[in-house]
């Protein structure tokens, strides 16, 4: 919490400082004024070495810029520490609040979930100062920032998985090999979750924390806004609604019930994996579920025998084989006896209050 | 005059003429003033002094009721139905089964605030579990002793016998619905247990066979897998889930009606503690049981004054008629004499 605080109090301090000249305003001579850092920075060529030794490019590209977003913004609008040319380097990282933020006079888009950045696991992780933790530019890029709609933009869906691909190197390989990552990248099937479907966008929390729509007891509700609904299931010819049934199995109900130790989707279909149980490569497929079954000390020693049956079971389906006729049974005769059972009841007790008050077994 | 013929007034009458000296004629008139006043004030005492004595009575009956003097004043002698061993097997298997249905039936409802509050207050999914195996071993307890009971003790052997369905049960059931139609006074006769006691005993019985037979299939789903298919433990899951709601519909509807909120048995049939029932109630709900047991009785205690006691007879005697087992038997067949009222009757233990 005092780290929040301090966050804060950092952000509204250079909101204070960078404030001080008055909020920029659309120019006409933003052209002109572009040209100006054009002497240098549009310049192919123009580049630094770093102490490290590596070169940093310092060519900006005009064109990019004018196609994006702050296209009708001077170069000094958000590198407002630059008074001279040539300036000092380095620059200060651009602090994108300087306009999003709730009231601004310039009309930036203020729906930007910066509480839920600052309480996320980048924000936090940032916050401790790790610098490797991304801030906005990171993910929505620098000079060409675009609308998420637009299909080039680094936040577009489609675009999202290789923007978090960056740092999350080896989940990105998974996610491409996946059915997921194959319908959004291969075959550019929108219906399918990119990154930030499950995982939420600005107030992206680690999979152990509770609040998590990733976390082990929100897994389930968060497969299901696809999943849960029967049109998209047949659609993607799933025959049975699996977090529905899933629910019934002994791992569903210890699941919603607060279990975090128990199975959930991920915990057989991987996180980012996911493949239909037909393709040998799917933690699912009949040939992988013993080892499925046995991993993190499970079902330990899980044999073949853990894949020789139906999964995701709905026994009111008469496509659920003997589940189906076990359950049909156990229905007809509950019902045949409970009603039996009522009527033998009711008899008895209309008999007996005709015949005398309760208390006594006086003469009848 | 009838006025004069009332004895109160004709005392007040006399009272003023001999002690106040009235005139008899003015006494005649001050009575028959009174008289009235008189008769109502006694009134009003007479309906006071009632009320406070039905008062009494009531407060007196009702204590009776609890306990056996109740049903000894009703019914005279008491007989013990349940054995002590049979009455333990019932509580073993009762609280066995409470534990078993709270923490069991949630998750048939786990959707359900209720289920999640019961659940979470127990303890978690974590917990749960391990009660409801504590739970499933009183139960599986609770079988195996009563497999033994009625395979290893005589008093088992001959309760189990009469537990048997027979035709004269359907016979039974379907006469005791004609007389619950009203197209006939008269009830089927009972023997020791009715067709009602033994679709209880064997409903238990199947339902015990279910759940111990899918729950140890659940209990160990590793161990049973290393041998059978999945899909076998699905069944088992099936079932366990489908039998436990029956199961628990059957305690709660049937078995709570039968012995609690059975008019003539509110707010409780309390044999399952005591083991006793009166002869009132053996009379009416066992008569066959009863006229046996009397028969018996008879040819005992004709024996008994015969110096050689029939054999036949004897051997022909159950092991315990009154359900408790050969000690009783051995009472029955030497001591009961006379059989006072209050000695607890055949089988009954004092």
């Amino acid at each position: 919490m005092r780290r929040l605080l301090a966050l804060a109090a950092a952000f509204f301090v250079a909101d204070l400082v960078t404030a001080q000249a008055p909020p920029p305003e659309p120019n006409g001579n933003a052209a002109a004024a572009a040209r100006q850092c054009n002497i240098c920075h549009g310049k192919q060529e123009f580049k630094t070495v770093r102490p490290d030794g590596s070169v940093r490019p310092l060519f900006v590209d005009e064109a990019a810029i004018r196609d994006s977003v702050h296209g009708k913004w001077q170069c000094t609008d958000c590198h407002a520490d630059v008074d001279k040319i040539p300036h000092p380097a380095p620059l200060a990282q651009v602090n994108c609040q300087r306009c999003h933020f709730g009231g601004n006079p310039v009309g930036a888009p203020e729906r930007i979930n910066y509480e839920g950045y600052v309480k996320s696991v980048h924000g936090r992780l940032r916050l401790a100062g790790n610098t490797k933790a991304p801030l906005c530019q990171d993910c929505h890029g620098t000079h060409g920032i675009r609308k998420h709609t637009d299909p080039t933009s680094r936040v577009n869906k489609a675009q999202v998985p290789s923007t978090c691909g960056r740092c999350h190197v080896e989940i990105y390989a998974d996610y491409q090999r996946s059915t997921h990552g194959q319908s959004l990248l291969t075959k550019g099937n929108l219906d399918a979750p990119s990154c930030t479907d499950c995982h939420g966008e600005h107030s992206i929390l680690a999979p152990k924390e509770t609040a998590s729509d990733v976390s082990a007891t929100n897994i389930p509700e968060t497969c299901s806004h696809c999943h849960g609904s029967m049109a998209f299931n047949t659609k993607y010819e799933i025959p049975i609604n699996p977090v529905k049934t899933f629910k019934h199995t002994f791992h569903g109900i210890a699941n919603e019930l607060g279990s975090k130790k128990v199975a959930q989707c991920a915990s057989c279909h991987t996180a980012h994996a996911v493949l239909p149980a037909a393709d040998p490569q799917s933690s699912v497929n009949p040939a992988n579920i013993p080892a499925t079954c046995g991993k993190s000390g499970c079902h330990e020693g899980a044999n073949a025998n853990y894949a020789r049956g139906r999964f995701h079971i709905d026994p009111t389906n008469r496509d659920s084989g003997i589940i189906y006729w076990v359950a049909l049974f156990f229905k007809i005769l509950t019902i045949s006896t409970l009603a039996a059972l009522l009527v033998h009841i009711l008899l008895d007790l209309v008999k007996k209050l005709r015949h005398g008050h309760a208390g006594g077994h006086h003469g009848e | 005059m009838s006025e004069h013929d009332h004895p109160l007034q004709r005392a007040a009458a006399r009272e003023l003429e001999e002690a106040h000296g009235l005139s008899p004629a003015e006494a005649a008139e001050r009575a028959a003033r009174m008289h009235e006043r008189l008769h109502r004030r006694f009134g009003t005492w007479v309906r006071r002094e009632l009320i406070i004595q039905r008062r009494e009575d009531h407060s007196e009956k009702s204590r009776e009721v609890r306990g056996e003097e109740r049903a000894a004043a009703s019914g005279g002698e008491l007989f013990e139905r349940l054995s002590l061993n049979i009455r333990l097997q019932h509580a073993t298997m009762a609280v066995s089964v409470i534990v078993l249905v709270i923490t069991g039936i949630p998750l048939k409802f786990h959707a359900s605030g209720w289920a999640k509050a019961i659940i979470g207050a127990l303890g978690g999914p974590d917990v749960t579990p391990i009660i409801h195996r504590v739970g499933a071993t009183g139960l599986i307890i609770a079988g195996l002793w009563h497999l033994f009971y009625i395979a290893f003790t005589r008093e088992g052997r001959w309760n189990f016998k009469q537990l048997i369905p027979m035709p004269k049960d359907a016979v039974d059931a379907f006469k005791q619905i004609v007389y619950y139609l009203g197209r006939t006074d008269e009830r089927p006769k009972f023997d020791r247990f009715s067709y009602v006691e033994k679709f209880d005993y064997w409903a238990v019985y199947w339902g015990m066979v279910i759940m111990i037979g899918s729950g140890t299939v659940l209990w160990f789903t590793d161990f049973w897998l290393r041998f059978v298919p999945k899909w076998f433990t699905d069944i088992a899951k099936e079932a366990h889930s489908d039998e436990a709601l029956l199961a628990t519909l059957a305690i709660v509807i049937w078995h709570f009606y039968n012995v609690h909120f059975n008019p003539h048995k509110f707010p409780m049939n309390r044999t399952f503690i005591t083991g006793k029932i009166s002869e009132l109630e053996m009379r009416e709900e066992h008569p066959l049981e009863y006229e046996r047991l009397i028969q018996r009785r008879q040819n005992a205690r004709q024996s008994a004054r015969d110096p050689e006691p029939s054999q036949a007879s004897r051997d022909s005697l159950p092991a315990s008629e009154g359900g408790s087992g050969g000690h009783s038997r051995r009472e029955g067949g030497e001591e009961r004499r006379e059989a006072p009222p209050q000695s607890g009757g055949r089988g009954g233990r004092r």
